[in-house]
């Protein structure tokens, strides 16, 4: 089909306002916020009905057009970036709450409206979503559950995936059906949970069903300044293994601490050179004590001053300083590898060590905000992409860090995603058999290769021909041909 | 039965941990030609290997307590191998202060909590008959608990999983830390798929530091209308208790419903001053405050009421799942039905998340009724367990079909295109 033939039919299906192909306006479409590689796509879609996103769908499997469904691309490892062109698919005109359940805490909602202004509309009727990114000004709650991507507060809550009752979801064939409403488990496999994560590789989600919790009757924060960061990282792994169940627990290191106190004038005294937030929540009764204790604990472990955040207004700005510290690294380097590693617990101190090391082997700065208590890392390495030998070694440090998270029994991605950032990495965490298992679930959902293709797997393999060649061998061992014939459709039966 | 395989299999797993003609498992009538119990996820492997060449269907067994959930064995015509996981039953991988494990599928549920418990630490999924019921069969059963409401179900806290799929590949997924998107969470497919994607073979979860109280609320009513009503309070209030479950009385007079809250004592001071002016409030009976051992005796009861293993001819065991304001609605709805057929009932169902399990008894005819009534009625069911009494032709264990059918179909052929895995007990 040639590009104006698709692009009048698209502006058949969804308007003239709705398709984008101002080749300047499409560059806008041609990453998200991982910049490792940039394509631009052939022909942008902006639907404002699930009856378009089908039509769409159907339109773009008819001519083997790649399709890309992405939210405000806000995501760091790639997963909007359309590598073999095509359409992308912007969810940001569905962005409506179309029906909040208090009694049954679920919340129907449309992809690509933006996390914080969900929270805004559940805070007034005294709920939340309990995912909340740190781009979660910006980001999308498709986008949020197409990565499973977290936030501070899954050390409590649990990952986002846990919060996700049911998604409407199209297939390339262009059937549409919802997985679940919030009846729990349903028979069946669990689509929900397979689709949460997934990346967009192998369906289009039209609406959701999330889950809405109602606000805690008692919260309270406290930040924690240490002179370094191992005290703060050792004070975590006493936190976690002393039986606590913080809300959050969160470290910024000196580099942050600056960026941020420069941005937001917190008065931070120079000698602190790491801060740990904490939040405790739950009823009232008690809720101070177990705060005391916590503190007593980063006291101990050397803490030398502890700000507790009392009123709202107060925790709202020392939680905007920790989501915002991204955006402040913008002051330190023209650029920036956010680096989404996870490792267990205790192995934290041992890593920040490390992380200390490459930043001086390097000669570059290495800034870390991260989500301490589940040991999930965000090692920000800061460098000039102009400068050729600054970004071999800013490489070469994302690069450490990544085989160190593994040394130590962790894995590449616990929020972030692997899109094509990580694609390599994947074979260093799975073997051939790990990721045919992944492959065939892709096969089985997605068998043309038609959304988001390039993505996730590793480059050498195309996740269909892995899924081919597992089901080859399978057949085969499972002697499938004898089989069908002794017993033909009895088999399934 | 082919006496290569037999040999083949001896050989590989040894001849004492392969037994032909074993008479004590019974799959719904069908019994199984061997019985092997592999040592090893390689040996394990070998199963599926031989089997797939030898053309055999492999059915994977933990503590056998819920082995008469889904449809009937269909192996048309080919031999069936029992695949015991008993002796896959090690802890594999636990540092304490991390809070994961990595545990063998062949362990129990209590084998799996003593290796935590003197740490301080929980698993909050509180599976009954825990002496028997082991990991791998929890997972691939689903089942839940009552403290699903405070802490979730295994579906939160799954972090790994190893299976062999057929035909002998391993394959892993997920891994060792609480948050983790590296790849597709493969461990959601294996949860409740009966095995019929792949043999687990170990599993990797979060622990929770044990709370530091615990109390139980039994709050008495005499009928359904004021527990909704707490329900509906409990609901709009800030409390959060761990449990809140509704059970039938024993003796058959009124409801119980019974709320465990956990945590910091002073947290667990306030749900014992508040939950019972909630109790008064909406016309409860009494209520009465549980600590210690009878605080435990009582939920171990409660966890235990779903078991499927040890059934009275005349009974049949159910779950049903719906929203969670209509959990009332459907404990009415299953006495009514009961009553209509002349079938008894004791039940408990997670009140404020929408999960009933109930044990019907009656004559195998009307039982058979009553179940295919529910079952067309309800938002969700399916049968856990059926009595050996109990009629054998009942109509789909599965209740009112989900979405997206096809997509499992795709699902289960891709992963096991001879239909060797559990053949006929899934919906798919």
């Amino acid at each position: 089909m040639n590009a104006s033939a698709l692009v009048s039919e698209l502006r058949a299906l969804v308007g003239e306002r709705g398709v984008v192909v101002d080749p300047d306006a499409l560059m806008t479409y041609n990453a998200d916020g991982c910049v490792m590689d940039t394509h631009a796509p052939d022909v942008v879609v902006l639907p404002t009905t699930t009856e378009q996103i089908v039509a769409v769908v159907k339109l773009a499997a008819k001519h083997g057009i790649p399709l890309l469904a992405r939210g405000a691309g806000t995501g760091l490892s790639g997963g909007a970036t359309p590598v073999r062109g095509g359409i992308v698919l912007v969810t940001s005109r569905m962005e409506k709450v179309l029906e909040i359940d208090r009694r049954n805490n679920r919340a129907r909602v449309q992809p690509g409206i933006i996390n914080f202004e969900l929270t805004a509309i559940l805070k007034a009727q005294g709920y939340h979503f309990a995912a909340d990114p740190s781009s979660q000004k910006a980001c999308t709650v498709g986008g949020n559950i197409a990565n499973n991507s977290g936030g501070p507060h899954c050390i409590k809550y649990g990952i986002t995936g846990s919060h996700v009752l049911g998604v409407q979801m199209v297939l390339a064939d262009g059937s549409i059906f919802w997985t679940n409403d919030g009846t729990p488990e349903l028979p069946g496999y669990d689509l929900t949970g397979i689709t949460v994560g997934s990346e967009g590789t192998f369906c289009v989600m039209t609406e959701c069903w999330i889950k809405i919790l109602p606000l805690p009757e008692a919260t309270r924060v406290v930040m924690a300044l240490f002179t370094d960061i191992l005290p703060a990282a050792e004070t975590v792994s006493q936190v976690i293994a002393g039986g606590f169940l913080p809300a959050a627990l969160e470290v910024m290191d000196g580099g942050a601490l600056k960026a941020v106190n420069d941005a937001y004038k917190m008065g931070i005294p120079p000698e602190a050179d790491a801060a740990l937030i904490i939040e405790v929540d739950g009823v009232e009764d008690g809720l101070d004590d177990l705060l005391a204790e916590i503190i007593a604990i980063a006291k101990e472990k050397g803490a030398i001053e502890v700000r507790p955040a009392k009123t709202p207004e107060e925790q709202v700005k020392v939680w905007a300083a920790r989501k915002n510290a991204f955006g402040a690294m913008g002051r330190l380097a023209p650029t920036y590898h956010l680096v989404d590693t996870v490792v267990p617990r205790t192995k934290l101190p041992a890593i920040m060590r490390d992380v200390k090391r490459i930043a001086k082997e390097t000669g570059l700065s290495i800034v870390n905000v991260f989500h301490a208590g589940d040991g999930n890392l965000h090692p920000i390495v800061l460098f000039d992409r102009t400068n050729a030998d600054q970004s071999e070694r800013a490489h070469r440090a994302v690069e450490e860090v990544m085989r160190l998270s593994l040394e130590y029994g962790g894995v590449i991605s616990g929020e972030h995603g692997i899109g094509i950032e990580k694609q390599e990495f994947m074979s260093q965490l799975f073997t051939e058999a790990d990721l045919a298992a992944m492959a065939a679930v892709h096969r089985a959902l997605d068998p043309d290769d038609l959304f988001n293709p390039g993505k996730m797997f590793p480059r050498k393999f195309e996740a269909n021909d892995l899924a081919s060649e597992r089901r080859r061998v399978a057949e085969a061992g499972a002697g499938l041909p004898a089989l069908m014939a002794k017993h033909g459709d009895k088999l399934w039966v | 039965m082919s006496d290569a395989l037999i040999s083949s299999l001896s050989a590989a797993l040894g001849a004492e941990h392969c037994v032909a003609g074993d008479g004590d498992l019974s799959f719904r009538g069908t019994r199984p030609d061997a019985v092997v119990s592999p040592g090893t996820t390689e040996e394990t492997a070998d199963v599926l290997r031989l089997a797939a060449a030898a053309g055999a269907v492999v059915v994977p067994w933990g503590g056998g307590t819920r082995q008469r959930m889904g449809g009937p064995l269909s192996p048309a015509g080919r031999p069936v191998l029992a695949l015991r996981t008993t002796r896959l039953n090690r802890v594999l991988d636990y540092t304490p202060e991390d809070m994961t494990i990595s545990v063998g599928a062949g362990a129990t549920m209590a084998k799996f909590a003593a290796a935590i418990v003197p740490n301080g630490q929980m698993f909050p999924v509180d599976v009954a008959l825990p002496g028997r019921s082991t990991v791998g069969g929890a997972l691939a059963t689903a089942a839940d608990g009552p403290r699903r409401l405070g802490y979730g179900t295994f579906r939160d806290l799954f972090l790994g999983v190893t299976v062999v799929e057929a035909g002998g590949s391993i394959a892993k997924a997920g891994g060792m830390t609480v948050k983790n998107v590296s790849g597709y969470d493969m461990m959601k497919l294996h949860l409740g798929g009966l095995g019929s994607l792949g043999v687990i073979v170990s599993a990797n979860f979060k622990l929770l530091p044990t709370p530091r109280a615990a109390a139980t609320i039994a709050c008495h009513f005499d009928a359904l209308p004021g527990i909704l009503a707490m329900l509906d309070a409990l609901h709009a209030s800030k409390l959060v208790p761990a449990a809140c479950e509704l059970i039938s009385a024993e003796g058959g007079e009124g409801f119980g419903l019974c709320l465990l809250t956990d945590g910091l004592p002073q947290a667990v001071e306030r749900h014992k001053r508040d939950v019972p002016k909630i109790a008064t409030q909406t016309g409860a009976r009494d209520s009465q405050i549980l600590e210690g051992e009878e605080h435990a005796a009582l939920w171990a009861r409660i966890n235990d009421l779903p078991q499927a293993a040890d059934l009275a001819p005349d009974e049949l065991v159910f779950r049903a799942a719906c929203l969670p304001s209509e959990m009332v609605a459907t404990v009415g709805n299953v006495l009514a039905v009961a009553k209509a057929n002349g079938a008894t009932v004791t039940f408990s169902a997670r009140a404020l998340n929408g999960v009933g399990y109930f044990r019907l008894r009656g004559e195998p005819a009307t039982l058979g009724r009553a179940w295919k009534s529910l079952a067309e009625t309800m938002p969700a069911a399916s049968l856990v367990s059926l009595g050996a009494g109990s009629p054998e032709a009942a109509p789909s264990p599965w209740g009112r079909m989900p979405g997206g059918l096809d997509v499992m179909r795709r699902l289960k052929r891709e992963f096991d295109p001879a239909n060797v895995l559990n053949p006929g007990r899934f919906l798919v």
